[in-house]
């Protein structure tokens, strides 16, 4: 058993910890958000903020982010009553065409955001973003809605 | 962690879609587009029964239903749109059913941007039939004329009276044939259709609902993987099953015979299986492939079935001069993120499948030859999947997760390939050759126009009569193979697309030289042979116009007799605020350390949709070879615009694609099999790559609504090839434009 914090909330996996924490996240916690993409580390379809940190979490152990770490996955972000900037930002921006990578590029980005958010520069976005692949090319749009979002209150 | 944040969300809804059966044989692929012929749309005729489109019941629910499945394109909420203006229901109250053999009409595959002009139009017609009919019911009902009535969100008015849609419906029978004389609203009273209704799915997936068929977790779901042969041609000798019966967490193992695959209680404890079954059993390689030449040589030389498809007359002038190139483009994948699955469930001889395939009906016949069952005891619903750009791996791993499941009966079996797995046994896009070959007049103009091509199939999917496009069904120890391609026909052809040129050219010939056999496997990648005939094209003229000594877009001009072309042209130039100037062939324009240039691409999608027209520009490293776009800008024009943000946000997608596969993609293989196996090997544009764009959209009310969802990924290839020209002087023939082929024709 390995225990872990999660959106908040404690759980405690029955997994070996070598195991790939995506793989518990959506099987074990029946989370949608971090989706498996490459398993190499590749894509960041998987990404998941551990310590407020983004992390690919088909490139991290499960006993890594065991408590007292802290996971942070899509759902953990916000609500549709209480969304996080970001994800209202990506609605109001249209941000997506399939969505596979939207997790992860919202969870990136949420780290950029935490770091710093005035004067982002579409450059900054990009490089800080420059590792989460979209194959539907919304590129231009995500960059957008990551501005949109830091220029919002409360992030 | 509390139960109801983690309950099992989302299936329950699924399976709970009713049953009315419906069955018709009946196909539709990329290459046969459908006229909408004068007796109404040809997706009605084949699926005339009203309760396949739009249900109307007296308990007040309305449920509108489609064949064609989301793919990330925002197809539903364009159809909503449809469905909602007929209907004069608010959009949001309409409960929408897409891509479920047990539900839905038959409209073939998801594909060949035909959903809005032929899927969306029957639907249209269907709504505006059913309203009709219920707005009849109320005049009757109150001696009134029918034509006085209006209707406010799904219910019926007149000066003091009203009646809803349900109760009217309980009055008279919409299960019947719809009326194809039924006619829909005009342009002019439309509300909902031209508007940029936001995208109904977005919100769920930036909340992390259930969405994806990945995300599906049925009560007892066991999950299922696949021990690949180590090369296409490979067959399994021997396997101690028994021993794979006993790796950890291994529920059942399928070895069926050179199909292998294993059932765990843990995603990562089948995968492993998976990998250490590969390595433990014995396999017999096949032959080399290419016969160990390179892919290009094959294509030229190997044989294949050559045919002159297309001819106009020859011109009275002769040419004072004849201009040929060849080009070339390597194999390029689909590359999705999120790699391609199923679930399956075998109940009582009966299977259901859950699938992010295409064509739901394509795949269940595909299935029934596959497992020698009846397509009657297959049910496919279509779940979303990650994008997919074409014919992947989608329909695969159905087949894949149904053998699986038959192990365990009453179990449903989730398997969800690698990544790996995706990119080496999904269907490539195939690598081509096309020549080119004018005759040009002592004042440029051109005078005659050849365009032969070389290339594998670009429709390898399931939705034939016999045999069985699912890959493992390959490898049974009785196979079912697959049927022999065919290539599809002119006007829109697969291998030819967009070979019939839209200059105004006399003496055009198209000739196809076509081959069945497959030692990479080949199929649909968005646009099928369109994007590289339509760039091998526009780079082509663009070398005549440089010949001539005339500016890209004057030459254009020139040859041009399309209004809707023209307008797109001058559109996309005028946004780019680009001056056009005449190319001198071995003259580059330096810029300090680079070269900087501009092109332009203009494409007629099928030469039947739509009207997009791309420049770009770019700086050319020249130490390196390296090509970087500066920027993009687009004109698009595809008729009435059902959801102009959703058309750009196609548009500027498929950009954004096009400039990745134009400088980036290409896959490689060795003797026994694709090795490009990740992001690594086959990388795809990043964020720092992607160009500004700036797209505008031209709305033409007056006209039906074109394709759009491939209309920009040749006319961007173009304009970033032509804008290399424009920048080096020289011409570059093989795609991608990588620094190393850049770098040798500065140097050539």
């Amino acid at each position: 058993m390995v225990r872990l914090t999660v959106n908040g909330r404690t759980a405690d996996a029955d997994a070996d910890p070598s195991t790939p924490l995506i793989y518990v996240l959506r099987n074990d916690l029946a989370l949608n958000g971090p989706k498996l993409g490459c398993a190499r580390g590749q894509c960041g379809a998987c990404t998941v903020l551990v310590d407020g940190r983004p992390v690919r979490s088909c490139a991290t152990r499960l006993g890594d982010a065991a408590a007292p770490h802290v996971v942070t996955t899509l759902e953990g972000l916000g609500t549709p009553d209480r969304p996080h900037p970001l994800q209202a930002a990506f609605i109001a921006e249209q941000a997506a065409q399939c969505g596979y990578c939207t997790s992860g590029m919202i969870m990136q980005a949420a780290a950029l955001l935490a770091e710093r958010r005035e004067g982002l520069t579409e450059a900054q976005v990009a490089e800080a973003l420059d590792h989460n692949l979209c194959r539907c090319g919304t590129q231009p749009r995500v960059v957008r809605a990551v501005l949109r979002a830091a220029r919002q209150q409360g992030v | 962690m509390g139960a109801a944040t983690l309950s099992r969300r989302g299936f329950a809804a699924i399976l709970g879609a009713g049953a009315a059966g419906l069955a018709i044989g009946f196909r539709l692929d990329d290459a046969a587009a459908q006229q909408a012929a004068p007796q109404g749309p040809a997706m009605l005729r084949a699926n005339p029964r009203m309760e396949s489109w739009v249900r109307i019941t007296p308990d007040g629910r309305i449920t509108v239903l489609t064949g064609r499945v989301e793919l990330g394109q925002g197809v539903l909420t364009a159809m909503r749109q449809i469905a909602a203006e007929e209907l004069d229901v608010a959009p949001e109250r309409l409960d929408l059913i897409a891509g479920d053999t047990a539900e839905t009409a038959n409209e073939g595959v998801t594909a060949g941007s035909q959903s809005i002009r032929f899927g969306g139009e029957a639907l249209g017609v269907a709504c505006a039939d059913a309203r009709a009919t219920l707005l009849r019911v109320a005049a009757d009902a109150w001696g009134a004329d029918a034509a006085t009535l209006r209707v406010e969100d799904g219910v019926i008015l007149a000066a003091n009276r009203r009646m809803t849609y349900a109760e009217a419906a309980g009055r008279v029978s919409l299960a019947r044939p719809v009326d194809l004389t039924a006619r829909r609203k005009p342009v002019a009273q439309q509300r909902i259709v031209g508007t940029s209704h936001p995208r109904t799915d977005i919100p769920a997936k930036v909340f992390g609902q259930q969405v994806f068929i990945h995300d599906m977790r049925p009560e007892g779901m066991l999950f299922g993987a696949i021990a690949r042969p180590p090369g296409y041609a490979a067959r399994l000798v021997s396997l101690d099953v028994a021993w794979a019966r006993s790796l950890p967490g291994v529920v059942e193992v399928v070895r069926d015979g050179s199909f292998v695959g294993v059932i765990a209680r843990r995603e990562e404890q089948a995968n492993d299986a998976a990998r250490r079954i590969v390595q433990a059993a014995t396999w017999r390689d096949g032959a080399p492939l290419f016969g160990g030449r390179g892919v290009f040589e094959h294509l030229l030389n190997a044989p294949s079935t050559t045919r002159t498809i297309h001819t106009t007359p020859a011109a009275e002038a002769q040419a004072a001069r004849t201009h040929r190139v060849e080009y070339r483009r390597g194999f390029q994948a689909h590359a999705s993120i999120g790699a391609s699955c199923a679930l399956a469930k075998w109940e009582d001889g009966r299977l259901t499948v859950w699938s992010h395939a295409q064509g739901p009906f394509p795949l269940r016949g595909d299935l029934s030859r596959g497992l020698r069952v009846p397509a009657e005891s297959v049910r496919v619903i279509h779940v979303q999947g990650s994008g997919c750009y074409g014919h992947n791996g989608a329909d695969d791993v159905a087949l894949d997760a149904a053998l699986l499941a038959r192990a365990v009966p009453g179990r449903t079996v989730r398997v969800h390939w690698t990544h790996e797995e995706e990119m080496v046994w999904e269907p490539w896009g195939s690598a081509m050759v096309v020549r080119l070959e004018a005759g040009m007049s002592a004042d440029g103009g051109l005078t005659s126009w050849a365009h032969d091509v070389w290339s594998f199939p670009h429709s390898t999917r399931p939705g034939g009569t016999s045999g069985c496009n699912l890959r493992s069904a390959w490898y049974l120890e009785n196979p079912v193979p697959a049927p022999a391609p065919v290539d599809g026909p002119l006007p829109n052809g697969a291998s030819a697309r967009n070979a019939v040129p839209i200059y105004a050219v006399p003496g055009q010939r198209v000739t196809t030289h076509f081959h069945t056999d497959m030692p990479v496997r080949t199929s649909a990648l968005r646009t099928l042979g369109g994007y590289f005939n339509a760039v091998a094209a526009d780079m082509f003229l663009d070398e005549c116009a440089a010949l001539a000594g005339q500016d890209p877009v004057a030459y254009r001009l020139r040859h041009l007799r399309d209004p809707r072309l023209v307008a797109v042209l001058r559109r996309a130039v005028e946004t780019s605020g680009w001056q056009p100037r005449a190319v001198t062939l071995g003259r580059p324009r330096v810029e300090g350390t680079q070269l900087v240039g501009t092109g332009v691409g203009l494409s007629k999608y099928k030469n039947s949709d739509s009207h997009v027209a791309v420049v770009a520009r770019v700086a050319v490293d020249v130490p390196t070879g390296q090509v970087r776009v500066l920027g993009m800008w687009s004109a698009t024009e595809a008729g009435r615009a059902v959801n102009p943000d959703g058309i750009l946000n196609q548009i500027d997608g498929g950009i954004v694609q096009a400039a990745s596969w134009t400088l980036m993609e290409e896959g490689r293989w060795d003797s026994r099999r694709m090795t490009t196996e990740d992001f690594a090997s086959y990388p795809i544009i990043d964020f720092s790559h992607t160009p500004p764009i700036r797209s505008v959209l031209i709305d033409r009310p007056d006209l039906p609504s074109l394709g759009v969802g491939e209309g920009s990924q040749a006319p961007a290839g173009a304009a970033i090839a032509n804008a290399i020209l424009d920048a080096t002087g020289r011409h570059v023939p093989e795609i991608p434009f990588t620094p190393e082929r850049v770098l040798a024709a500065l140097r050539g």
